[in-house]
This record gives C-alpha cells, sequence and structure tokens, in this order.
C-alpha cells in the first residue's frame, strides 16, 4: 500500500472532487489506483492526472466513495496501483474523447487542442471538465436538459463526422458504451472503450470484473474494438459482488 | 518421452495441474478459458446454499511471497450457479464443484445439485480460515467431517475430495476423519494478517485473511507428506507451486495431482502449459515415465 500527502483540494462538480498528490511512479492515461480508506473500504479509481502531481476525480456516490472524497489537502491518501493498461497515445491529427458520468475522469490525461470532447451527465451540476477543451470542441448532454443537448452521449455523437476523428476514446456506464461500439462498429472507426465492472482484487485473480475470461483490472480496461467483438458478455451481462449473473 | 497424465479417484487427468478453487472460477467463461489454456481441470469457486456478497474490500494484500485472502465466500449461491457450470463444461475438461455449509443435510443438498449441473467431482470446503460458522469451524470437528463424508458417499454417484485445513493442532485425525473421501486436497491457506503501519490498522476489512503463495509452500510439503505416510490416502496437493519443481517435490511427497493459484498473479494463465513443459523435461531428465512412478517417493 503507497500513501501519498494530498497537495490540493478542488470541487469540479456537485459532490465531485480533484484530489491532486505527488506519487513517484509513471502513470498513463487510463489507469487506475484502488485507494484505500482504512477501516472504511477500498474502491478502484482513475487517475485523472498523470503527470506531476497526479490526481484522481471522484464523484460521492456512496459509502466507499464519501471518505475519500471527504479528505482535504495535507491528509495523507492511500492506496495502490496504478494497475491495468492504458488507452493508446493518440496521433497526430484531430480525436474524440467520450466521457459517460464520471468517465471523463479516466479520459482527462489525453485532453490536448487536438481533443474533441462530448460529456454527457445527468444534469448541468453534475457535469465537470467542460473547460479544459477548446470551447468549440466540445459537446454536453444532459438527461435533463439543464445543459447542452437533452439526451446522452450517442445523441451528440450521431450528429458529428467521425470521419475527421483519428481514434475514439470512450468511458462510461455500459450500456451507453455498448450503445457508442453498435452505432461505430459498421463506420470501420478505430475506438478503444475503458470498460468498468463490479472490481475487487485489482491484480487478475478474484473473477469479479472477467468478461469472457479476460479480467479487466489486468488485461483491460481499455479494449479495441476487436477485443469487444468477442465479448458476448460486453453489454449484455456481469456478475454481481456475489457472483450471481445479471443482466446489465 | 514420459507422461504427464495422471488420476485422482477414476478421474483421468491430461496433465496434474488443476486450478485451485477461489481463484478465477466464478465466471463460466473465465473457467472454460483456463481449461483450454492447459488446467486439466477447474475447482470451482466455493458455493454455498444462500447468495454472499462476501467481505467488503480491501480483501486482498499483496506480499513479495505471496497473498492474503479475505473474499468472505462470495458467491451467487448453489441456485444461481447452474449457468456458470454449463458454460466452464464447454471447455471439455473435468469442471469439480466446491462446496462449504454447517451440517451434513446442507453439504449434501448443495453435492447433489452440484452433480445435477453435470460437475465431475465435488470439493469440500472444510477450510476456508476466515467465515465464523463454515470451513475450517466444520473441518476442525472430526466426527463432523467423517458424518459429512459418510453421508455424501451414500447419496452422490461422483467423487468426493476434501480440501483440509492446515489451521488446525491434528491434521491427521481429520484426515483420517475423511478417509472415506476420494482424495485429499491439501493445503488451504494459513490463516495470517497484514498490518498497514501508516495507517496504522490490519489492511483486510475482516482483519484475519489466509496467505497463499509461495510462503506456505513447504508448510504444505510436510503436510502431504504427514498424512500420506500416515493414512495412504491420495493426496492433491496445493500450496505455493509456481515451478515444476515445486510441483515435483509435492510429487515426491505423496501429491497423485496438485493446483495452483496463487501464482496466476505473478505469471499469468500461461503457467498451466509451462509448468506441464517443465515437468515433462524435469521427468525426461531424471529418467521417469510417469508421474504414479515420482508420486511418494521420498517418503521411503
Amino acid at each position: 500500500m503507497n500513501f501519498s500527502i494530498i497537495l490540493s483540494k478542488e470541487v469540479v462538480a456537485k459532490n465531485t472532487v480533484t484530489l491532486k498528490f505527488s506519487f513517484d511512479k509513471r502513470v498513463y492515461a487510463g489507469q487506475f489506483a484502488m485507494v484505500w480508506t482504512p477501516g472504511k473500504g477500498e474502491i478502484p479509481i482513475s487517475f485523472s492526472h498523470t503527470g506531476d502531481p497526479k490526481g484522481i476525480t471522484i464523484k460521492n456516490y456512496g459509502d466507499m466513495s464519501a471518505p475519500i472524497v471527504a479528505l482535504n489537502a495535507g491528509e495523507r491518501i492511500f492506496f495502490r496501483g496504478p494497475y491495468g493498461n492504458s488507452f493508446t497515445k493518440p496521433k497526430d491529427g484531430d480525436y474524440l474523447l467520450i466521457g459517460g458520468g464520471s468517465g471523463i475522469a479516466s479520459l482527462a490525461p489525453m485532453i490536448s487542442k487536438n481533443a474533441h470532447g462530448i460529456i454527457s451527465a445527468r444534469s448541468m451540476e453534475d457535469l465537470f471538465f467542460l473547460d479544459k477543451f477548446e470551447k468549440s470542441k466540445v459537446i454536453a448532454t444532459t438527461d435533463d436538459g439543464s445543459f447542452g443537448i437533452k439526451g446522452n452521449a450517442l445523441d451528440a455523437l450521431r450528429t458529428l463526422d467521425l470521419e475527421k476523428f483519428q481514434n475514439i476514446y470512450v468511458c462510461g456506464p455500459e450500456k451507453m458504451m455498448k450503445g457508442i461500439y453498435d452505432y461505430i462498429k459498421p463506420k470501420n472507426i478505430a475506438a478503444e472503450f475503458s470498460l468498468e465492472r463490479p472490481m475487487k482484487c485489482a491484480i487478475g485473480i478474484c473473477d469479479s470484473c472477467s468478461v469472457n475470461g479476460i479480467q479487466i483490472c489486468k488485461t483491460g480496461p481499455v479494449f479495441g474494438m476487436d477485443s469487444l467483438r468477442d465479448f458476448t458478455e460486453f453489454g449484455t451481462t456481469r456478475l454481481m459482488l456475489s457472483g450471481k449473473r445479471v443482466n446489465i | 518421452m514420459p507422461s504427464i497424465r495422471t488420476k485422482i479417484g477414476p478421474i483421468s487427468l491430461e496433465n496434474p495441474f488443476m486450478l485451485a478453487s477461489g481463484i478465477l472460477d466464478e465466471n463460466g467463461y473465465t473457467m472454460k478459458r483456463i481449461l483450454e489454456n492447459g488446467a486439466s481441470a477447474v475447482v470451482t469457486k466455493s458455493i454455498g446454499t444462500d447468495e454472499r456478497t462476501g467481505y467488503s474490500t480491501p480483501v486482498i494484500v499483496e506480499l513479495p511471497y505471496g497473498l492474503i485472502n479475505a473474499i468472505g465466500l462470495a458467491n451467487p449461491g448453489i441456485d444461481n450457479f447452474g449457468e456458470e457450470i454449463k458454460i466452464a463444461l464447454k471447455g471439455n475438461r473435468p469442471v469439480i464443484g466446491s462446496i462449504f455449509g454447517s451440517t451434513p443435510e446442507e453439504f449434501v443438498n448443495l453435492a447433489l445439485k452440484m452433480e445435477n449441473y453435470g460437475v465431475n467431482a465435488i470439493e469440500l470446503n472444510l477450510s476456508c480460515p476466515h467465515v465464523k460458522g463454515f470451513g475450517s469451524e466444520v473441518g476442525s470437528d472430526p466426527d463432523l467431517v467423517e458424518e459429512i463424508i459418510k453421508e455424501l458417499k451414500s447419496k452422490i454417484n461422483i467423487p468426493v475430495f476434501s480440501k483440509l485445513s492446515p489451521n488446525v493442532t491434528d491434521i491427521l485425525s481429520i484426515a483420517k476423519a475423511a478417509e472415506r473421501s476420494d482424495a485429499l486436497v491439501m493445503i488451504n491457506t494459513v490463516r495470517a494478517m497484514s498490518i498497514d503501519i501508516y495507517a496504522r490498522k490490519p489492511v483486510l476489512s475482516n482483519k484475519y485473511g489466509g496467505l497463499s503463495g509461495q510462503a506456505i509452500k513447504n508448510i504444505g510439503v510436510r503436510y502431504v507428506y504427514e498424512v500420506k505416510k500416515e493414512t495412504g490416502q491420495q493426496i492433491v496437493g496445493v500450496g505455493g507451486i509456481e515451478t515444476a519443481e515445486d510441483a515435483v517435490e509435492y510429487i515426491m511427497a505423496g501429491a497423485s495431482a496438485l493446483q495452483v493459484g496463487t501464482v496466476i498473479h505473478k505469471k499469468g494463465i500461461g503457467v498451466f502449459k509451462e509448468l506441464s513443459r517443465e515437468l515433462e523435461e524435469f521427468m525426461n531428465h531424471e529418467g521417469y515415465e510417469t508421474v504414479s512412478e515420482m508420486t511418494g517417493v521420498a517418503l521411503s
């Protein structure tokens, strides 16, 4: 287990904060850490900042995340990792980042002047990192229509000419990603998806996060179109923390 | 060329290396993939009567010489596990259903359902070191162990393996109580703990867990040797096997087959083929034709 002292804390959206800390290890966009609150629990969180200092951006959505969101500058943050593979580095030319919910956090290290973005959230107050993009290159969508397009990421994607993108990077709820995968599959465009499943060990042995025999925590979380084609479980069924199979 | 085929009870195995219970054996697709990648059989995650979420995270501690885990018998419950078995059986090699319970009736009920799902054998978890009322709490009571196995042998038609705990004072009395099993599986993890000195707290949410991997290999070898010597029972050796040399040590102590798990953390699932290849090389070098020729040679 590592620990670092939190250098800064910034509220970026409702119940959502970015915590920055020094960590002397290379971290690549798409990788995650298992962040531990002693006595409370441990959860996987993507790195939203991979330079120096490192950072995570986390939303308070329950008992495990609340004590992390409550941490303040000067306090210790305990974590293990970095774990998982990473997104392919964008080539020259334009590329598209699609983040649903907190998904934009793991794509954030790839935001540059060539990056276009679609960020979707439930409501205006849940949106974050819009300001990191050039204004003309980002589309926001909200479920309730309080900001941007009323609808989801796929609704925004349908308004874009995808031919101009070298690559598309997607992170968000699995149902949303399946919709995007199905939409771009016939178009023959390179795309990478960061998958998320209930995760316990993060080191490829407990089988909680597996998809068709592949461990998301170790081989993934980032998979290309070819891998997803073989994943019959992607967007259809998953195992709960007990191991019970349920429909997505 | 030597043959690395072996047999445990009536079950023929392509090689001695099965997947141990508790590692990558909750999802049917994962078990199928492991069978397709060289494991001679898989043992499922331990399944009980009711669905259990298990302990909250952290459930694992990584150490330089092994892992400590306290998953807490997370399982979907026997009635929700049939589909996973069905998928795993498409791997066309034996699937062994691991079960845990607290009474003979419960074990029988679970075993009958597993048999009905099509598993090739049952492994009794008499040894999980970190859940109250199950596992080693059952497995440290010789009378209860004897009764469970007697009941099972009279009610099911597939072989029964008993996985024993090293966390007991007298393993021989338990091994003798389990003598009606078709084989003994030894050893389960060793009860352990890790404290984060900067957080000043145990790392695992359950505080206690089970140590596996390299650190426990020589404990396992000793138990296999001792029990083989005293009982002559067929034994499946498990605990810290990382190389063919480790495997041979267990075999020479008396094991007829082996299980591996924690090493997958280090080497990935390619380890099954690697172990088989290395074992074949060792046998070739040392002039052994069969695994049974090597079994227990260190005992005499």
